[in-house]
């Protein structure tokens, strides 16, 4: 449930984020017992590299909280579409939060908003589309994947989001985003292999007030053939940008500093010229990981105007 | 959610052709200054947003630098937006450029023929079809080189305009692009950034700390807010009145506006602290109407102390008046306070290590912070204070990179400039405190 709103306490059923450091993090379901490969009801514990936790004793816990583990401790934090993003059982390529910030930004996603995202994929992109139009708009999301489809409809009930959401088994290149949703979408999302064959279903998708419209793709030839299908259809204000996130490695470091100023003089006389103690200077410093995300996907963004016939 | 109609007071974006502007839309009267246009906006009343509206000339005016129109706007179909090259009929084109020499006598037509044939015709293709006739170069340059042309001459005669719904996306674009310290440098990725990193949405309390971003950064939150939801936003500043600018831009029903509480950092700490009501530092009310700046370039409010200033109205007259906005608003701003924020967004001017101490203690666990700053130095210093007080978990310094792209058939390229300072988010999680843990 715990995606829904702000919560303090961990409720049973919850997923939990269990943070263990910055690269080690796990969505763990917050139940008292689950079923072992034989069917039988076990007690639910979660193996860490700082041993095990016993997830029954986080239930009724604060949110924020450092639990105990056998060999050590974590933290639980309450799950948003961040953290989801990184914890996520990956069964595709998924969006990061920099694209997805943009994304949202770029459709203008609000509270009350209708999106259409195709394809569904990991449900990524999907959770921070339902943060951004929840309690009054509705994301209609469609992948031609039929397990990926039903992983998809029972994450979403899991969490809580089953009202807002309805998932899609559908072709979507093929056969459209289904004749009711004609003219009812503010938005169109599509992260496909072949986007502009999907083009002339968004464009019936949209409003006839208009609407936003976004492609993500891996490679330029994706986002060219989309624009070339945007434009004949009336679509404007196209723009295709990149957005790559860097982390900043905050480090404090502690270098020498040399003196090369008493080589002017001659070696002191007096036997007893010792060495001076090496003077060290602290700097807070920041600097790139060595490897860094180099490209994500090309972003197209365009324009449905108001008032385009659809005939 | 219907497209609404323009409407006196209303905040409008004009845009002609990749230009936009925001403009206020206050009195029957109003002009708007395109360039060396001047538009009357009387005809856009009750029309819709969206609407495209054709430019007249009514009369011309030598000026210093060239004309100065003056048009009346007529609204039009959108059957009349032609595609200029088709109206043209473009032919033959040239092989190369080998044969053209801008010497600035390519073009037939003297500068008072162009200004006579603008007042005479309405129409941009028109003016535009006579430069070509008159063009001794026009066939002889290339296809590709035809079309620069054509933009460009289109671009100075192009005589539609829209006027569009004012929304965070635009407003973003307008006010980067004129002046970006007007939002403190926040850039749209970064803004878009932070709107997902402090997860404000249609659920929760959430807190902004925010020194001058002509409203931008409060409109983008409440924006995510949402009309007809439970959430609501404490916007803390340190001026005498909230800048409003977007947030007045947005148009957004009155229930929402309620939800975005305005309040002196200062005073309504105290408030909190004190249980002690001090007037914010000038005594002005904070409500929307009274702090609409008309114009773009209002001066961002400067951080006042609130020992350097005594409170203009005396107890008396508090006393004998109804309560007043602002003291109305710092009480509401208390009880959230009480009851404990959702997250966290700053975006100071002033060193943000102060600010946060007074205002990480108002936090619940498991919320995120985003601090805001052009300034890497300033989040490092934070950065270190926040990991060895072990109140905040998950922490990231993270900096943005943002390429926009040309993309036509063979001639795809990133464009030739791009922004080159993107801010720093410092992000996190707040943690609850030692004892509570053993609860
Ligand atoms: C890269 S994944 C999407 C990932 C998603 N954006 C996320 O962040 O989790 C692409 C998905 O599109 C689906 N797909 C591909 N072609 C499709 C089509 N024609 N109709 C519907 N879905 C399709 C695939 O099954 C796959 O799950």
């Amino acid at each position: 449930m715990s995606f829904l709103k702000p919560q303090t306490h961990i409720e049973k059923g919850d997923i939990v984020i269990l943070y263990l450091s910055v690269n080690s993090m796990h969505a763990i379901e917050a139940v008292p017992t689950i079923l072992n490969k034989k069917g039988e009801t076990i007690p639910h514990i979660f193996q860490t590299p700082y041993g095990s936790l016993k997830v029954e004793s986080i239930i009724g816990v604060k949110y924020g909280s450092r639990v105990e583990l056998s060999k050590g401790w974590a933290h639980v934090l309450q799950p948003n579409p961040e953290l989801w993003t990184q914890t996520l059982p990956h069964r595709t390529q998924i969006i990061y939060t920099p694209d997805i910030s943009m994304i949202l930004h770029q459709l203008e996603v609000r509270p009350g908003a209708v999106v259409v995202e195709s394809g569904t994929g990991s449900g990524s992109l999907s959770h921070f589309f339902l943060r951004a139009l929840k309690p009054t708009g509705h994301l209609h999301t469609f992948d031609f994947h039929d397990l990926r489809a039903t992983q998809a409809r029972d994450e979403f009930r899991k969490h809580g989001l089953e009202s807002f959401v309805t998932v899609y088994h559908r072709d979507v290149c093929n056969l459209g985003f289904t004749s009711e949703l004609d003219g009812r979408a503010d938005a169109v999302f599509l992260d496909l292999p072949a986007p502009d064959l999907a083009v002339p279903h968004a464009f019936k998708a949209l409003k006839l007030s208009g609407g936003r419209f976004c492609s993500f793709s891996p490679c330029i030839e994706q986002s060219q053939r989309c624009i070339n299908a945007l434009s004949k259809l009336g679509f404007n204000e196209i723009c295709s940008m990149e957005v790559l996130q860097q982390e900043n490695v905050v480090k404090t470091r502690t270098v020498p500093v040399i003196d090369l100023e008493f080589l002017k003089q001659p070696k002191s006389s007096s036997s007893e010229a010792t060495k001076t103690p090496k003077e060290l200077k602290k700097y807070l410093t920041s600097s790139n990981p060595q490897v860094l995300p180099g490209h994500t996907g090309f972003l197209t963004f365009a324009t449905l105007p108001p008032n385009i016939a659809k005939t | 959610m219907a497209t609404p109609n323009i409407q006196l007071g209303d905040y409008i974006i004009i845009q002609r052709q990749k230009y936009t502007k925001l403009q206020k839309f206050g009195n029957i009267d109003a002009t708007a200054q395109l360039g060396k246009e001047q538009l009357e906006l009387n005809a856009l009343l009750d029309q819709p947003y969206g609407s495209t509206f054709k430019m007249c000339v009514k009369e011309s005016k030598a000026g210093k630098r060239g004309a100065q129109r003056q048009h009346t706007l007529k609204l039009c179909s959108e059957t009349e937006l032609r595609d200029i090259r088709a109206v043209l009929g473009i032919s033959s084109s040239g092989e190369d450029n080998r044969d053209i020499c801008d010497n600035g006598e390519a073009q037939a037509l003297k500068s008072e023929d162009i200004e006579q044939l603008r007042e005479e015709c309405n129409e941009s293709s028109k003016i535009i079809e006579k430069l070509v006739e008159n063009s001794k170069t026009f066939h002889t340059r290339t296809e590709y080189s035809q079309e620069k042309y054509l933009k460009k001459k289109e671009k100075k005669y192009f005589e539609f305009v829209q006027i569009r719904l004012p929304s965070i996306r635009l407003m973003a674009d307008i006010f980067y692009r004129q002046d970006a310290e007007k939002v403190m440098g926040i850039r749209v990725d970064t803004l878009s950034q932070i709107i997902s990193y402090s997860g404000v949405c249609g659920f929760g309390n959430y807190l902004l700390y925010e020194s001058g971003t002509n409203g931008l950064l409060p409109a983008a939150m409440l924006n995510s807010i949402g009309a007809a939801t439970e959430a609501t936003l404490v916007h803390m500043h340190p001026g005498n009145v909230p800048q409003k600018q977007a947030l007045l831009a947005l148009k957004l029903p009155l229930e929402q506006q309620q939800r975005c509480i305005s309040v002196n950092l200062y005073s309504v700490l105290r408030e909190f602290y004190q249980g002690e009501a001090l007037p914010p530092i000038a005594g002005e009310s904070s409500s929307l109407e009274d702090a609409v700046p008309e114009s773009l370039a209002t001066e961002p409010n400067s951080p006042t102390e609130p020992t350097s200033k005594k409170p203009k109205l005396d107890e008396s007259e508090c006393t004998n008046r109804s309560p007043l906005r602002w003291q109305l608003e710092n009480k509401r701003a208390c009880a959230l306070m009480h009851a404990k924020f959702d997250c966290l967004v700053m975006a100071a001017k002033e060193h943000p290590s102060s600010i946060l101490q007074a205002l990480l203690p108002l936090l619940n666990s498991s919320r995120p912070i985003v601090i805001f700053s052009t300034c890497k130095e300033l989040l490092l210093e934070t950065y270190m204070e926040l990991k060895t007080s072990g109140k905040v978990t998950n922490l990231h310094l993270t900096s943005n990179w943002m390429r926009m792209y040309q993309i036509l058939p063979n001639r795809t390229h990133p464009e030739v400039n791009m922004s080159g300072n993107s801010g720093y988010l410092l992000t996190g999680y707040t943690l609850s405190s030692a004892e509570k843990t053993q609860e």
